[in-house]
């Protein structure tokens, strides 16, 4: 059974239809790649499925549950997150913090909790903040752990991207363009640290430019154009295919 | 002549302290709704009728206030959402030119409710204390005390409390921030009512030491807009910093070429700080 299910889905900014009926299927513990031309509609796909913009119609269902119109922290919290293409963070806090913010079931969320301070809401403290330093040492952040954000390199806001993903405790997580303008060092570094997450269970769908890095990590591959899956496949195979090129290039060029 | 100096100053202290309280009104709104919003004229003027009506029924200086602030942001909240946020969807410019017809329309509304003449509060007059040539009305003293209060206040909020960590994430990233649960759209609601109740309480604040009028709001709208500026579109303790710059040399400036021209320092200051450090003297912190 796939872990998410897209059928139907639309979604229109001020008469012009930008998701025109998306379906599609991402089955549980790979990294599934979407490409498309710009304005194919991938990164409001992504808005609509974390909640951010509701859908006009059609159903997402993740984990056999339909969470088509659920608030963005209903659908964090089941365990769906997602990155955003410019990572900006919150200026003033650090990499820990951040990491920190976005722990699962962080107690500080509870008023109660944040006031008295109760013994169960302490060791969760101290479990998140065990988590977020295990966290910062696989994405190599470490060392950074109490610089602010914005002392980051734009690599290095994207390694902390995912981290704020993955302190959630995803099943899915959705990757808007998780390298784009890193220097290619970096960008080697980031598809190794993906390819790790599917061992440990997590699944993962990611928006990408880079072709090379889409054929290096992602199986299989998803083509949206104008607001619809065009195909899917393996990389090779969708890159053979003439609609793609012709999505990419116009009718003529191709 | 050091004393006239040194009396100007102290002026602009007092005026820059009452000034802080619309600015940071006008900031936090900035910071959260990304536009600016002009109707801050037509509010300020609101909320200094909506004080004198009522110090005019009986209620204390601190009661006034909070009507000034509770009219003034239910005015703003109304305005904001049906004629500001639909716009701004389509750009801070469209959105800004939109509250400046709020703004006319208010100030209109109070004048065919009151009239074009000016009126004062009448309040107990009192002896000025006096330090050498240095002299401070008691009653000054009194609406700044207010005003502090009131920004230790807001600081509180913004510093201590969800809500006010809240709206500070918002203001940063309204993104990241909706995935944890905070609803930019109430999020929004919340800086359009205090926001604008801070914006009235100014007026009233700054309507005390002299009359008002259903222009009182248009004649702060550039100290209010040139303070904001000068400390950092967006940045609360920018707006106080700007304020006070703005109140002490508008003050100087009375002294020097005359009250006339009192209205450009306010030009000055916005063309001299966009020129040269466009960010503001603080940057863009939300707090």
């Amino acid at each position: 059974m796939p872990l998410l299910e897209i059928r139907n889905l639309r979604r229109a900014f001020y008469g012009l239809d930008v998701l025109r009926g998306v379906d599609l299927a991402v089955e549980p513990g790979g990294i599934t790649g979407l490409i498309g031309p710009n304005g194919a509609g991938k990164t409001t796909l992504f808005n609509v499925v974390s909640g951010l913009v509701p859908p006009d119609a059609g159903s997402i269902r993740f984990d056999g549950q339909d969470i088509a119109g659920w608030a963005p922290d209903a659908v964090s919290r089941r365990g769906l997150v997602r990155t955003f293409q410019v990572a900006r963070g919150f200026p003033k806090l650090s990499v820990f913090q951040h990491l920190m913010l976005y722990g699962r079931d962080q107690p500080g969320e509870s008023l109660w909790q944040a006031i008295v301070g109760t013994r169960a809401a302490r060791d969760r403290e101290a479990e998140l903040a065990e988590q977020a330093w295990a966290t910062a040492r696989f994405l190599r952040l470490d060392h950074l752990i109490d610089n602010p954000a914005t002392a980051l390199s734009g690599g290095q806001k994207k390694l902390l991207e995912i981290g704020r993903a993955l302190m959630a405790a995803p099943r899915l997580v959705l990757l808007d363009e998780p390298t784009a303008g890193v220097n290619p060092t970096l960008q080697n570094e980031i598809g190794e640290r993906l390819l790790e997450l599917p061992r440990r269970g997590i699944t993962v769908l990611l928006i990408e430019h880079d072709m090379g890095f889409i054929a290096r990590l992602c199986d299989p591959v998803i083509v949206m154009a104008e607001g619809q899956v065009l195909t899917e496949g393996t990389f090779d195979a969708v890159r053979a295919d003439h609609r793609v090129r012709e999505a990419y290039l116009g009718r003529r060029a191709a | 002549m050091i004393d006239i100096v040194v009396q100007a100053l102290v002026n602009g202290l007092v005026s820059g302290t009452l000034l802080a309280v619309p600015a940071i009104g006008f900031t936090a709104m900035f910071a959260v709704l990304r536009f600016p919003n002009f109707a801050v004229s037509g509010i300020a003027t609101l909320g200094a009728f909506a004080g004198y009506l009522a110090y005019g029924a009986g209620l204390q200086m601190a009661g006034s206030l909070v009507v000034a602030f509770v009219v003034a942001g239910a005015a703003g909240l109304l305005f904001d959402e049906v004629a500001h946020l639909p716009m701004v969807k389509q750009g801070a410019l469209p959105a800004a030119i939109a509250s400046i017809a709020s703004g006319l329309v208010l100030e209109n509304l109070v004048r065919l409710g009151f009239g074009n003449d000016p009126r004062g509060y009448d309040r107990p007059i009192a002896r000025d204390i006096r330090l050498g040539d240095i002299r401070v009305s008691p009653q000054q003293l009194e609406t700044m005390g207010l005003a502090l209060a009131l920004m230790l206040a807001v600081f509180a909020i913004l510093a201590f409390t969800r809500i006010g960590k809240a709206m500070r994430a918002s203001a940063d990233n309204p993104d990241l921030a909706s995935l944890k649960g905070i609803r930019p759209e109430r999020i929004a609601m919340i800086a359009s009512f205090a926001g604008m109740g801070l914006v009235g309480v100014g007026g009233m604040l700054l309507g005390l030491d002299s009359a008002i009028d259903p222009l009182t709001g248009t004649r702060i709208l550039l100290s209010i807009f040139a303070a904001a500026v000068l400390g950092g579109l967006g940045s609360v303790p920018g707006a106080v910093l700007g304020a006070f710059l703005i109140g002490m040399a508008e003050e100087l400036s009375v002294l020097a070429v005359g009250s006339q021209y009192r209205a450009a320092v306010g030009f000055v200051a916005i063309l001299a700080m966009l020129t040269l450090r466009p960010r503001g003297l603080l940057g863009e912190r939300a707090y």
